[in-house]
């Protein structure tokens, strides 16, 4: 029965943390990669994913050479790209909506964030991309600023892809639609799978209980048949004193006649029977008293049967009471065993079998 | 003078019987009593003891009381009477007691008339009243198919 106890009622349904569920946790990352390559290489965006410190946890999609080959190149322009990520992610958090912006290196990118139940678990970046054609003399003064040749990178920002805002956007949002509701789909599952990991284990406890329920039901079966059979006992020993209180009544009454007949034997005998009369009285009350004694006894061994009828009554009830326990135990265990194979399928359903 | 009477009762009533005419008492269950064919309702039957024949007499019918089968507790009062000895079934015997002169009183003329009547007095010990019998009347009486005049 203990064990009841032991189960933190506050975890049932709610066995995952929210807070220390990672993006790799919900979202198949080797999934993630081939689907941001294949998206990057149709659409024509660059894109990675990375987790909510900026780290990235994916390969980089189709990364065009202006900004894998210049604007990287230098740690000014590493942590200048790091910088504009972030802002676009912290800007994404925000608004918990894929943003469009400009990056520090005049290119347009997009963040998307993956939210989880409101919190943010990672953000998509992408873009690389012009709206329109570059200024030239823009990306010379970034290549100095960032300290790379400014011819070709004029050069590599004209490799840059030029889409409309339109089509930046919705392919950001149909990033944004699909790791959305890949998150989801799957923190659904992991909630599920606890869920179905809790019920399981309830009701393992459950199970385990019911055991120990019918084996004491089964003791109390077996004790009480052990009382019933020594109350029998007692029943029959109080028989066998009424038997013996018979058996002295009897000597009682044949005594008191004896006293009677002693007594008119004495009577006759006229003066020579005085004595003889009087010990003949003191039998006749001896006798009354013994006879007064079983009649005593008597009313004692009729309330112990009275006692023992009743116990005998109460243990059959008990005996009754217990059989129906036993037949209400096995009902619980068999739906405790249909529950269980309801869980069994849920489970294989959280684990997608 | 004083007399000795054993006691016992049939229903509430209590009758006494001078003891010297009491040969003894028996317990009733210790005998069993074979029916006289021919007789009357008065004589149960007789008892063989100590082999020798005794007959048993109920009175009962004789004093018009209601009938009633012989119990656990019932006893014989076998009586000297007539140059034999006979019993009665009685449903206890209660005492033997002594009284004296002055605690009998005779039986009133109006019931001791003749020869029937088997009534000698009435004992009074306190509150009780019992009434004496004359053992040598109450079987004659019956005997004749009379009723004591009780």
């Amino acid at each position: 029965m203990a064990q009841y106890q032991n189960i933190n009622m506050n975890t049932i349904g709610n066995g995952l943390d929210l807070s220390s569920v990672k993006l790799a946790d919900v979202i198949d990352i080797a999934f993630l990669q081939q689907f941001q390559d294949d998206f990057a290489k149709g659409v024509g965006l660059a894109s990675v994913t990375v987790d909510p410190e900026g780290t990235p946890v994916t390969d980089p999609s189709s990364y065009i050479r202006f900004c894998r080959d210049y604007t990287h190149s230098t740690e000014c322009g590493d942590n200048r790209c790091a910088e504009s990520h972030r802002k676009g992610g912290e800007e994404a958090a925000r608004t918990g909506k894929p943003v469009v912006y400009e990056c520090h290196a005049g290119l347009i990118d997009f963040a998307a964030p993956i939210m989880l139940e409101g919190r943010q678990i990672g953000t998509i970046l992408g873009g690389q991309v012009l709206t329109a054609p570059p200024d030239e003399e823009k990306y010379r003064r970034i290549a100095k600023e960032i300290g790379v040749d400014p011819e070709e990178y004029v050069k590599a920002s004209k490799e840059a892809a030029i889409l409309t805002k339109e089509r930046i956007e919705a392919a950001a949002n149909v990033l944004y639609i699909v790791a959305n509701s890949m998150s989801k789909s799957a923190y659904q599952q992991l909630k599920l799978k606890s869920m179905a990991d809790t019920l399981n284990d309830s009701l393992h406890q459950v199970s385990a209980t019911m055991e120990e329920l019918a084996a004491s039901a089964t003791d109390i079966s077996g004790n009480q048949a052990s009382l019933n059979n020594e109350i029998k006992n007692v029943n029959e020993v109080t028989g066998k004193i009424d038997q013996v209180m018979d058996f002295i009544k009897d000597i009682a009454d044949e005594t008191r006649l004896l006293g009677l007949n002693a007594a008119i034997e004495a009577a006759r005998a006229g003066e020579a029977g005085l004595g003889f009369g009087v010990v003949a009285q003191e039998i006749r009350k001896l006798s009354a008293d013994s006879k007064e004694t079983v009649g005593k006894i008597k009313d004692l061994t009729t309330i112990i049967k009275v006692s023992v009828d009743k116990t005998v009554h109460m243990g059959g009830e008990t005996t009754s009471a217990t059989e129906q326990q036993a037949a209400a135990i096995e009902e619980v265990t068999a739906s405790v065993q249909e529950i269980t194979s309801l869980i069994e399928q849920l489970n294989d359903i959280a684990n997608d079998k | 003078m004083s007399i000795q009477l054993v006691v016992f009762a049939l229903d509430d009533e209590e009758y006494g019987i001078d003891v010297s005419a009491v040969n003894g008492i028996l317990r009733s269950k210790k005998f069993k009593i074979q029916a006289l064919p021919g007789t009357g309702r008065g004589v149960e039957g007789m008892i063989n003891l100590r082999g020798k024949v005794n007959y048993i007499f109920n009175l009962r019918s004789k004093f018009n009381l209601v009938e009633k089968e012989i119990s656990e507790e019932s006893k014989f009062i076998m009586l000297n009477a007539n140059g034999s000895t006979t019993g009665c079934i009685v449903d206890e015997v209660t005492d033997i007691v002594k009284l004296n002169d002055d605690e009998v009183q005779p039986a009133p003329d109006f019931i001791n008339h003749g020869s029937k009547n088997c009534i000698t007095g009435i004992g009074k010990i306190d509150d009780r009243m019992i009434i004496i019998l004359d053992p040598e009347k109450i079987f004659i009486e019956e005997a004749m198919g009379g009723n004591c005049g009780l």
